[in-house]
């Protein structure tokens, strides 16, 4: 799931600033599930921005808020051209693709991010979220027992760990873990200590070029008009 | 079994279940229990908000004499009450005492016009005969009572003893029913239904009861000092006073044995010995009358039974038997097996027998009689043998309860209303479902323990002197405080769209009862049958898409807010403080009204069922309408979940942050966990002055930028 966090009342104020009404989209998948853009946080922002306006006299704004299923597909975000027509600017609560697939469809409208996307990742427990998948491309948790030493090691390094560990922790903070004991204790118990002696040579960035594209149509080039 | 023929349909707080807000909460086990199915939930809600005339408006909608039942009811709603699972079932009877006590029911006039013509004679005057002449009455038919003794009230008045319904209550009842136009007869046998006919009677319901003693059929049972146990009940409860002597026997194990030996008491009797064949797990009698009459002094003498009654010297000497338990019979219920050379003398100067009543039916009212004398009738129609004639109660099924009566009277009343209006009787359609399912172990597990709280009775020493009622009625703290333990069964949270349920699990996080789960095609799924309604899923799901299944509950706080806004606007008093409240124990029982009378500012209440269900976004919209200041105020250890205050510190913790940003002071909002005996008072106060001070600075600043 991507996760991201609500931006600052301030900057959402800042960036709405020349618009008279303002549409605010929420999504109904992973911004409902990470508690950063769903029907609730849609309703609370709403409340919140008037109440700003309220309370500080300065703006004029009118809102109207909605909340699609999923934002990042066009058809889902056609179900409200009809609202997105009435307004002069869309604050979109989906994450980065979101806004860009908003922007993409109504070419002639401002859209406007509502929250910081930050990372993929999961939920640890209840409104705590943890970074997981760093979308490289070129997965490699086969040889290291299932944990991503470039999300969870804060060197990124592939053959770790370094000398910065120290009980099982990171230098960094010694509330981290070291990905490098995690991924050397799970070989461990999967008996597999032998792939912790290979060498992994460094990744070549330059092997994945971006915008990245997945085409599994027939008779689609990749990187074609893409962005 | 639960039919719902008239019953209380009509749900209360003007709950119109409509398409966009429709009303999916199922029918608790306690409601299905009743006779009368009355809406028990609803009312102990109500008492546990203090609101008690509300209570009592819903305990009149579907009971019409509640007065009585609060007294003598033997409240199966009580047994089926799922809190026994967690630890005791809930007071019901005595929280409806509490009700008709305080909510008002001695002002309640009942009121009906004529708008029939069909008049309608009602045979005997017990209960099932009161309820149908007072349903009726109110559709509109002339109605008589014909009553053989000198009172009205049936089994009420000849067979209950005063100290368990007294008599004041039942007189207030008989007054209403005259007050309504229905014409009473009391000292007045009926010995013929023709001549009822001709007195142009257009339908006519038998209701006499059960009141023809059952015989031992044993060896001296006519002796003079031997009485049955309805004739002794009726002799004192008309005003006779018997002479018992020193010593009495009661025979028989139900609830007249023990009121027979109880009245006894009463009367002087120094020694009162109860014979019963079986042991007391067997004994049909109310556990806790036998429990009363115990602590009475009151002796039982399990697995005993008189074989032969002798009078030597103007005593009678009374030959028992030991008796064992054999096999069950097809009740399930062990018989009673006499031990062979047991036998045993007693002896005692009267002996009351009480071993089961069956009803009486004259011969010239030329009625079908089936097992045990009763009156057969159609189940569906109640219609007798003859047209026109129906029965009900006792009569028809033996002897049973008050509650049962009633309802036996009040389907009486519909059905002789389709009778004479030419309909075929229509059981009555009710789309709510009723809630089946144990608690689960797990469930159970997460439930705060809480004791049955009882009300006050009279101690042994004074009660048995005189006929005075035992039990009083609760304090008003002790009764709220008793309401609160209900678990409102069935009204618990529902997802009004699984098409929008982002399964983000939030609910199963945040339930402190571990109630959702995920089945296994991985959607979540909230089990009604162990939901508690504590709104906490509603109030946190990122969707918005869990509601409470009564429609009341989604609209209740929004409404309260926009009406305290309401009449804030024309208040002056400033700062302007908005307080969400609870409502239940604490703050329902007056609290509440307090704080508004010590206001020393503009406090305006906003009641909560529980502060788990305040929203953040109600927060904000409080200060978006001109408050200074939010308080959150809910109930420390009186809450009957733990932790209650945990989710609301979150949200404000939120609601603080973003009203940061905008200038907003946090100081201007605070949650308090208040204690019962804490005074509310002066951590309010102390609030006050912080949001006073920030007002005037505010304001002050308001008049330099001028």
């Amino acid at each position: 799931m991507i996760v991201a966090e609500q931006k600052s009342l301030e900057e959402i104020r800042r960036m709405i600033t020349p618009y008279q009404r303002v549409l605010i989209v929420g999504c109904g998948t992973c911004m409902t599930v990470c508690d950063a853009g769903g029907e609730r946080e849609v309703s609370f922002l709403h409340s919140a921005l008037r109440l700003a306006q309220a309370k500080t006299g300065d703006s004029q704004h009118s809102f109207s808020e909605h909340t699609v299923k999923r934002q990042c597909d066009p058809e889902f975000i056609d179900l409200i051209a009809d609202k997105i027509a009435e307004v002069d600017a869309v604050l979109s609560l989906g994450c980065g693709i979101g806004v860009q697939a908003i922007a993409e469809r109504f070419p002639d409208m401002p859209v406007f991010p509502g929250v910081n996307t930050s990372f993929m990742g999961m939920a640890k427990e209840l409104g705590v979220w943890d970074e997981r998948c760093a979308g490289c491309g070129d997965c490699r948790l086969e040889e290291t027992a299932g944990i991503c030493p470039i999300t969870r090691c804060t060197k990124g390094i592939l053959n770790g760990p370094c000398a910065g560990t120290k009980n099982g922790k990171c230098e960094v903070s010694k509330d981290m873990d070291c990905a490098w004991v995690l991924i050397y204790r799970r070989l461990e118990r999967l008996q597999q200590l032998d792939k912790m002696r290979r060498y992994y040579p460094p990744r070549n960035y330059r092997a994945v070029p971006r915008p990245k594209r997945i085409v599994s149509k027939v008779g689609t080039a990749a990187g074609e008009s893409n962005g | 079994m639960y039919s719902p023929t008239l019953d209380n349909t009509q749900r209360y707080r003007g709950d119109k279940t409509s398409a966009s807000s429709p009303d999916h909460s199922l029918i608790p086990p306690c409601q299905v229990a009743c006779p009368l199915h009355m809406d028990i939930r609803e009312y102990v809600d109500l008492a546990a908000q203090g609101r008690i005339m509300e209570a009592l408006q819903v305990i009149r909608e579907g009971n019409p004499f509640p007065s009585i039942c609060a007294y003598v009811c033997t409240h199966a709603c009580e047994s089926s009450c799922r809190r026994g699972q967690v630890d005791e079932p809930v007071a019901i009877r005595a929280l409806k005492r509490f009700a008709v006590e305080f909510g008002g029911d001695r002002m309640v006039r009942a009121e009906a016009e004529t708008t029939q013509v069909e008049k309608v004679a009602i045979v005997g005057s017990g209960p099932a005969g009161m309820a149908c002449a007072y349903y009726l009455r109110k559709l509109g038919y002339p109605v008589t009572i014909f009553e053989a003794q000198s009172e009205i009230g049936g089994m009420l008045r000849v067979g209950i003893p005063q100290y368990r319904l007294p008599r004041e209550v039942l007189d207030t009842e008989a007054q209403r029913l005259t007050q309504m136009g229905i014409e009473i007869r009391t000292s007045t046998r009926v010995v013929s239904l023709d001549l009822l006919f001709e007195m142009s009677y257009k339908a006519i319901f038998i209701t006499i009861g059960a009141h023809q003693s059952l015989r031992l059929g044993i060896e001296g049972e006519d002796l003079p000092g031997v009485i049955d146990g309805a004739t002794f009940l009726r002799e004192v409860n008309l005003g006779l006073k018997p002479t018992l002597g020193k010593r009495v026997a009661v025979v028989g194990g139900g609830n007249v044995a023990i009121d027979a030996a109880r009245t006894a008491l009463r009367l002087g009797t120094q020694k009162v010995s109860i014979l019963y064949r079986r042991s007391r797990a067997e004994m049909p009698a109310d556990p806790s009358e036998i429990e009363q009459a115990l602590e009475e002094g009151i002796e039982i003498l399990f697995l005993a039974a008189p074989v032969r009654i002798e009078r030597r010297k103007g005593k009678l000497s009374v030959t028992c038997i030991k008796m064992e338990l054999g096999e069950p019979d097809s009740r399930g219920r062990r018989q009673p097996v006499p031990i062979k050379d047991s036998e045993f003398n007693t002896e005692v100067e009267a002996l009351i027998t009480a071993i089961g009543q069956a009803p009486q039916a004259p011969q010239d009212f030329r009625l079908r009689i089936g097992r045990g004398s009763t009156i057969q009738v159609d189940p569906v129609t109640l219609t007798t043998n003859r047209p026109g004639v129906f029965a009900g109660g006792d009569a028809v099924t033996g002897p049973a309860t008050v509650t049962e009566a009633l309802a036996a009277g009040r389907l009486a009343a519909s059905r002789i209303d389709d009778y004479l209006r030419h309909r075929y009787p229509l059981a009555g359609k009710d789309t709510h479902r009723v809630l089946e399912g144990e608690l689960s172990a797990e469930t159970v597990e997460m439930i705060r323990k809480i004791g049955r709280l009882e009300p006050p009775v009279l101690s042994r020493e004074v009660r048995t002197s005189d006929f005075k009622p035992i039990e009083l009625a609760y304090d008003w703290a002790t009764a709220v405080n008793e309401a609160r333990r209900c678990l409102r069964c069935g009204v618990g949270a529902e997802i009004t769209s699984q098409d929008r349920c982002a399964s983000c699990l939030t609910c199963l996080r945040v339930c402190p009862y571990h109630v959702p789960r995920l089945d296994a095609s991985g959607t979540i799924q909230i089990p009604i049958d162990q939901c508690l309604a504590c709104g906490i899923c509603v109030a946190e799901c990122p969707a918005k898409v869990i509601v409470l299944r009564k429609p009341y509950e989604r609209r209740h706080i929004a409404e309260e807010l926009n009406h305290a806004l309401r009449s804030a606007a024309e208040a002056k008093l400033k700062p302007f403080i908005v307080g969400f409240c609870c409502q239940y124990g604490l703050f329902g029982t007056g609290t509440l009204a307090a704080l508004w009378r010590e206001a020393k500012a503009g406090i305006w209440i906003v009641p909560v069922l529980c502060i788990a269900k305040v929203e953040a976004d109600h927060i904000l919209r409080a200060f978006e309408l001109g408050a200074e200041g939010v308080f959150i105020a809910g109930c420390g250890t009186q809450c009957a979940r733990e932790n209650t205050a945990a989710s609301i510190r979150q949200r404000v913790a939120k609601v603080k942050k973003t009203l940061a940003q905008i200038g907003v002071e946090p100081e201007r909002i605070q949650a308090f966990v208040l204690e019962a005996e804490q005074d509310p008072g002066k951590e309010l106060d102390e609030f006050i002055a912080q949001v006073g001070k920030l007002y005037l600075a505010s304001t002050l600043m308001e008049e330099v930028r001028r």
